[in-house]
């Protein structure tokens, strides 16, 4: 999985899978990865889904955790769900942060 | 001068104050924030740390570079622990320099609330009966 992700990331403008979708990959953290039971997932979707759609797909997926307010990142900056998502892009799904 | 970074290790407070002493500057406010034992009359018995470490580190480094535009003060340096912390462990410093210190102490008190509103980094608590991952306010 590392690795297909790796090579997605590396032909970024190249359509890496015959049906023409992309990869991405999501992170999770604290109790969004207890949720999900996982710390990332790699997912395919069609070019330019918005994150605001994938994250919804994730909820389907997970749906423990619509109990909590959530936030989302697409390649390391903060979403409002209207971002499309490329090739090799990186998103984060996490609740309200809580460091200090 | 300024100083952005995340670490597993026990944070030495002064060395994160004095790596922060810019000539022109005659005061450093320095905030040293630690785990607390009480919360709401409930006793944690310690705290795990975790981050989305790149995004975190490029959230500090925007609150440094908003705060030096916004207040007047010359460097800012912030550290954030990570994994297992014990009572009374340093789980935060921030140190703002600044010719004057009335800037310093808006800045850094400015610093660590929207450190706890946008940096990617949460806590769990452990309790004698239970744990609890820590939900903030929101990021707005």
């Amino acid at each position: 999985m590392v690795e297909l992700y790796s090579f997605g990331r590396f032909c970024k403008n190249i359509s890496v899978s015959g049906d023409g979708k992309i990869k991405i990959k999501v992170l999770f953290f604290g109790a969004t990865a207890d949720a999900a039971g996982a710390r990332f997932i790699d997912l395919e979707t069609p070019p330019g889904t918005p994150a605001g759609s994938m994250l919804d797909r994730l909820l389907g997926l997970y749906p423990r955790m619509s109990e909590h307010k959530l936030l989302y990142s697409v390649n390391e900056e903060y979403a409002q769900g209207t971002e499309r998502l490329n090739d090799g892009d990186e998103m984060a799904v996490f609740t309200a942060v809580s460091g200090g | 001068m300024d100083l952005v970074e995340l670490t597993n290790d026990p944070i030495s407070v002064e060395s994160v104050a004095r790596r922060v002493v810019p000539p022109e500057c005659g005061a450093t406010v320095t905030l040293d924030g630690y785990v607390r034992r009480f919360t709401s009359g409930r006793e944690t018995l310690y705290l795990v740390y975790e981050a989305y470490k790149p995004m975190a580190l490029k959230e500090m480094r925007k609150l440094v570079e908003q705060a030096k535009r916004d207040f007047e003060v010359s460097a800012v340096g912030i550290v954030h622990r990570l994994g297992r912390l014990e009572i009374g462990e340093t789980s935060v410093v921030i140190s703002v320099a600044a010719p004057h210190r009335g800037a310093a102490f808006a800045a850094c008190e400015w610093l660590i609330r929207e450190l706890k509103r946008t940096v990617p980094i949460w806590k769990k608590e452990i309790y004698a009966d239970g744990e609890m991952w820590v939900e903030g306010e929101s990021a707005g």
